[in-house]
Formats: C-alpha cells, sequence, structure tokens
C-alpha cells in the first residue's frame, strides 16, 4: 500500500488566516546554521507537516504557513537555529482543531 | 494592590487551566482565564483516555449532561505486533461500567469546549458572575514581574493583573521558561511527538466492529512494529462514530531512525497498513490529522520549581505527564494538579500572603497527591521504556511464540517451554529476555 502524501494530510487541516497572505511567521530558523554545520538536518524529517525542506542545491528551507503548532522542532533542533513562538491570533497563522 | 486586579489569572484553558478555572469558580475567587485558541479545544491534541474519576468532582453526576466525552472504557487491549502477527493482551469487564468511569475518551476540541461551557456555569453562580471571565483568543506573551514577583501578565502592550497567576500552557511552555523555572532547552531525549488521524465511520459500525454495548469504548496500545523501529508505540481508541490512531514517537530515536526516505508521517502510514490494524480501520474515512509534542515523564526534565512569587505552575508544563507503558497520564494528572493549584491560591487569598510562603502549600499538596508519588514510584518504568529491546525484540519473540504456539498443523507438536525457548533463541538470547522480565517486573 502507498504511503499517505503528506499534503492529503495537511489538506485536513483547517488553519486560520488561511486567506492572509501577510500573516506573520511564528517560527524563524537561521538556515545560515542548517546549511553549514548541521550534523543531522532531522527537521527534514521529524516536523510532521514538512515545513522543513531541502531545495534542488541541497539547501534548507523553512515555511511556517503549514505549521500546525506541535511544538517538535523546539525540541529537535539541538543546533540553536529555531526560534519558537506561538502564533499571534489575529495577525499570525496556526491551526485550529476540529477534533484535536 | 488595586482593586480590579482579578485573584488569580490562569494562562491556557487546556484540562489545567480549565480544571483550575472550575476550582476557582467554586472558592469564590474573581479570576481570568486566558486562552490563545479561538475556543478552549481549539489548539489541543491527545489520544486520547482521561484518566481517573476526579471530573466526577468538578462537574458532579457529568454523564447524565451531554457531556463531551466520546466513550467510557470498557475494554482495554496491549497489542505486540511483528510485521505480520499481532499477540494481544485484552481485558474486558462489566466493572468498568460502574460510575463514575474510570477512563473517558475524548477529542479535545469538544471535550475541552464542554468543559469551559461548565466553567460558565459556575462562574454565573459564583460571587463574581460578571467579574470572572474566560477570554479565548488572546495570547500571553509575557509576566509581569515587580521586585521578583509576579503580578500579572502581558497580552501585546495591555497589562492584567492579579494577586497570583497559574500558567497552565501545556508542555511548550514558553512562559514557564521566561519565568526561569526551567532551562531553556529540554533535551529531545525527554520528549516525543505524537502524531494521530481521525477516521470516520458510517453510523454504527464501530460499535459493530468492536462489539461495544452502548456507551463502551476501547483502548488499544501497540508495541513493536507500529514504531517503525522508534522508541515509541500506537494507538487507537474509540470515539462515537470515529477512531483515534495514533503513536508516540521520542523525539532523539527518531533522530536516530528516521530520514528523508521515512519521515515521521510515513510511520503512521506504515503501522495503518499492519493486517491487524488494516482490519481494524477498513472502510474509514480520515477527517483529521493533527500532531502535538508530549513529554515522556522523566522527571528529569521537570521545572527546578513548580511556584515562586505570585505563580504556579499546573499540568504538562511542569512536565507533569507519567508515560508508564500501559497508560499515557498527562490529562488526569493536568485536571488534578490545576485544582490543587487554585485551592492553593483559595488559600492564599484567605492567609492574605501571595508569596512562595505559602505556595510552596502547592508542591505540598502535589506531594501528597497521587501524581507525584506515582510519578516518582514509576520513573524505572520510564527508563525502561527507553530499553530498545522492548519495540523490537520483545514484539518479536512474542509473535514468534504467538506464531508456533496457535498454528495446528499435521507435525507433532512441541510443549509451551520448547516453543518458548525456540522463539527467544531466533529473535535474542534467553538472558536478554529474563533481564527484561526482571527489569519490567520491577518497573511496575
Ligand atoms: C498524541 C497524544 C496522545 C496523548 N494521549 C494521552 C492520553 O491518552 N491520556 C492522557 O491523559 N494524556 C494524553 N496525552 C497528553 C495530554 O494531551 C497532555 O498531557 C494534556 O493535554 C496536558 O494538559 P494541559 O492542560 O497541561 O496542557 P494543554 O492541554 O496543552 O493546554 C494548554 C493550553 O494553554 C494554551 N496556551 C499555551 N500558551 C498560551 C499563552 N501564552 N497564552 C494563552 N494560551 C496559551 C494552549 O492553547 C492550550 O489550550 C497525549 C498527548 C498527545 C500529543
Ligand atoms: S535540526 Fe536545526 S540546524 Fe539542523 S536543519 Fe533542522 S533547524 Fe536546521
Ligand atoms: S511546530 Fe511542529 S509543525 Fe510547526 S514547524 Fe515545528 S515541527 Fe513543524
Amino acid at each position: 500500500m502507498s504511503r499517505t502524501k503528506i499534503s492529503e494530510r495537511l489538506g485536513l487541516v483547517r488553519y486560520r488566516n488561511q486567506g492572509r497572505h501577510d500573516a506573520k511567521p511564528h517560527i524563524t530558523v537561521d538556515t545560515a546554521i542548517c546549511d553549514s554545520g548541521c550534523p543531522h538536518q532531522c527537521t527534514t524529517y521529524v516536523c510532521p507537516a514538512n515545513c522543513y525542506t531541502l531545495n534542488e542545491e541541497g539547501k534548507l528551507r523553512f515555511q511556517f504557513e503549514d505549521c500546525i503548532e506541535c511544538g517538535t522542532c523546539l525540541y529537535a533542533c539541538d543546533q540553536g537555529a529555531v526560534t519558537w513562538n506561538y502564533p499571534d491570533p489575529e495577525t499570525g497563522r496556526g491551526v485550529e482543531w476540529t477534533f484535536g | 494592590m488595586n482593586d480590579d486586579a482579578f485573584d488569580c489569572i490562569i494562562v491556557g484553558g487546556g484540562i489545567a487551566g480549565l480544571s483550575a478555572a472550575m476550582t476557582c469558580a467554586r472558592k469564590g475567587l474573581k479570576f481570568l482565564l486566558v486562552e490563545r485558541g479561538s475556543f478552549n479545544g481549539a489548539k489541543n491534541v491527545s489520544g486520547g483516555v482521561l484518566w481517573g474519576t476526579r471530573l466526577n468532582d468538578l462537574v458532579p453526576n457529568y454523564w447524565e449532561d451531554d457531556a463531551g466525552y466520546e466513550r467510557f472504557v470498557a475494554h482495554r487491549r496491549l497489542t505486540f505486533l511483528d510485521g505480520q502477527s499481532a499477540f494481544s493482551v485484552d481485558f474486558k469487564s462489566a466493572h468498568f461500567h460502574e460510575r463514575p468511569y474510570t477512563g473517558l475518551i475524548v477529542l479535545r476540541a469538544r471535550f475541552d469546549a464542554w468543559l469551559a461551557s461548565k466553567v460558565e456555569e459556575a462562574i454565573a453562580e459564583s460571587p463574581w458572575p460578571e467579574d470572572s471571565l474566560l477570554a479565548p483568543d488572546t495570547l500571553v506573551t509575557d509576566l509581569v514581574v515587580e521586585n521578583g514577583v509576579v503580578v500579572g501578565i502581558k497580552v501585546g502592550e495591555e497589562e492584567f493583573r492579579a494577586r497570583a497567576v497559574i500558567l497552565a500552557e501545556g508542555v511548550n511552555n514558553l512562559l514557564t521558561r521566561k519565568a526561569g523555572l526551567q532551562t531553556g532547552y529540554v533535551a529531545a531525549d525527554h520528549m516525543a511527538t505524537g502524531v494521530k488521524e481521525v477516521i470516520k465511520f458510517k453510523p454504527g459500525v464501530v460499535e459493530e466492529r468492536f462489539q461495544l454495548a452502548e456507551g463502551t469504548g476501547l483502548t488499544n496500545e501497540f508495541v513493536g512494529f507500529a514504531s517503525g523501529g522508534v522508541e515509541g508505540g500506537g494507538f487507537l481508541y474509540t470515539n462515537r462514530d470515529s477512531l483515534s490512531i495514533g503513536l508516540v514517537l521520542n523525539m532523539k530515536s527518531m533522530r536516530e531512525n528516521l530520514g528523508a526516505d521515512k519521515k515521521i508521517y510515513d510511520v503512521l502510514s506504515d503501522f495503518k497498513t499492519h493486517p491487524a490494524v488494516r482490519d481494524m480501520i477498513a472502510g474509514g474515512e480520515v477527517i483529521e490529522y493533527s500532531a502535538h509534542v508530549v513529554s515522556t515523564g522523566d522527571m528529569r526534565v521537570m521545572p527546578k520549581e513548580l511556584y515562586a512569587d505570585g505563580l504556579l505552575l499546573a499540568g504538562e508544563c511542569a512536565n507533569l505527564l507519567l508515560n508508564s507503558g500501559k497508560a499515557i497520564q498527562g490529562m488526569d494528572y493536568a485536571m488534578e494538579s490545576g485544582i490543587l493549584a487554585a485551592e492553593t491560591v483559595a488559600q492564599a487569598k484567605e492567609a492574605g500572603d501571595f508569596s512562595r510562603n505559602t505556595l510552596k502549600l502547592y508542591r505540598e499538596k502535589l506531594e501528597a497527591s497521587y501524581v507525584m508519588k506515582d510519578l516518582r514510584r514509576f520513573q524505572g518504568a520510564v527508563k525502561f521504556l527507553h530499553n530498545e529491546a522492548m519495540f523490537t525484540k520483545v514484539p518479536a519473540v512474542v509473535n514468534e511464540f504467538g506464531r508456533s504456539f496457535f498454528t495446528v498443523t499435521n507435525e507433532p507438536t512441541e510443549k509451551v517451554p520448547t516453543l518458548l525457548r525456540r522463539a527467544v533463541d531466533k529473535h535474542a538470547s534467553l538472558w536478554e529476555m529474563i533481564k527484561i522480565g526482571i527489569q519490567g517486573g520491577r518497573a511496575l
């Protein structure tokens, strides 16, 4: 059986301010650290919303729009690259569970 | 202190915060509960089973209400999986039907919202029907600290004042860290991530498939194949017309065992393909995918203290959670600690002293309760679950034995000791299994 695509799973998630294109990021990543010295780049496979990816040149890219605020990268990154906050209810993005 | 100050401000309207709020209302305190979600429960994820009977103290005879839970636990199962087989320990009992129930299966967006509606009712009956408030959609950005004493909260530029603040912000405890009660970085070794799906069925299917009488529910925990070689386990709980299925995976172990070809959510996909699991979820429609961090219950990552001048920590922001293998207890610990924290604030008000001299009573109450007693008693179990054999060799041996024991052929049959010996020899050494048996026995 093939594995469910993450895009399909995230398609079921309800986000706040979904229509807003200027939503304020609640997490920032210092990708210079990711690209220079990180021995595992584990956030690219432990983030349950696949917000951390590697581009064709192998450089780390982070996007906060799909973030489901789980908190994993707050602990999984042991290199000090992640600045983690909760999204602002008004101007930020973030998740809204129907079941939870 | 001026008189528009609250007696108590509670940060976070999850189970700890709502339990504290209910207690504040009953004790006649003027309080404010601040929740960043647009409603209580909007941001919260659990498996989940609320264990124990404490809810009945907060909302007496809650089952008479259209309570926010899904089903009460009447059937429990622990399943060991290898790639093809499932070996279960299964327990079903009429004792579980006695009220108050000892386990409630919940979906947090529903349950927390329901509990909040009960708190609203309690506020209406309290001495402060107009002044005590539940404020959703509001993010607390900082604490107000004067001369080392916590005297309120900040919401952006605005300040709200209180004689005491209860932090009930959950495991991702940014304010607990700001208050200096926990070091900024909590090692991934002591944290896990839960990933989960809710799978919906046509009405009646869940009852029929799982042989559930009216209102009763099944909890099924899984070890072995479920976690795909990562430290952790799986769960499946029956809701009214849906199932909650998911995994709790240790972060350090994920870092070491997963990668680009197998990401965290792929482990969940693989778990669902196991023949035994596939049959349970067949024909259902996935209606939500979610994830959240959950602590492992290792006391070494607890904040250095659970109170400061004007400040108390309740629930998982204080790492009050036990994962002993047979159950995850985070919600009942949140409830118990939320209640005890609010009771302490009420005592502090009576004494007219909100300094640590009075608030330390919270620590004493918590130490005297089952929460700290069990946390201390079962640290061995927490460490035991760190043992790699628990999610690799043990399930393999158990299923090897199951296969040889339950398969009937036209060959002469060996007796149990021989079968067991063979099962062990194939996947591990006898000595290793004996050691694990002894450690496990001690841990539980
Ligand atoms: C997959 C999974 C399965 C689980 N299974 C079980 C189970 O079966 N049984 C069990 O007992 N436990 C289980 N748990 C653990 C349980 O969910 C938690 O221990 C429990 O929710 C902790 O309750 P809490 O009230 O302390 O925190 P939470 O429920 O996390 O509530 C914290 C609240 O504070 C709010 N908040 C945080 N910061 C702020 C801020 N700055 N301003 C305003 N609001 C804020 C949040 O929005 C949230 O509503 C599970 C957890 C996971 C992830
Ligand atoms: S673990 Fe940290 S440093 Fe490494 S890639 Fe991820 S975010 Fe970057
Ligand atoms: S909080 Fe969770 S979902 Fe959001 S970026 Fe971090 S790991 Fe991904």
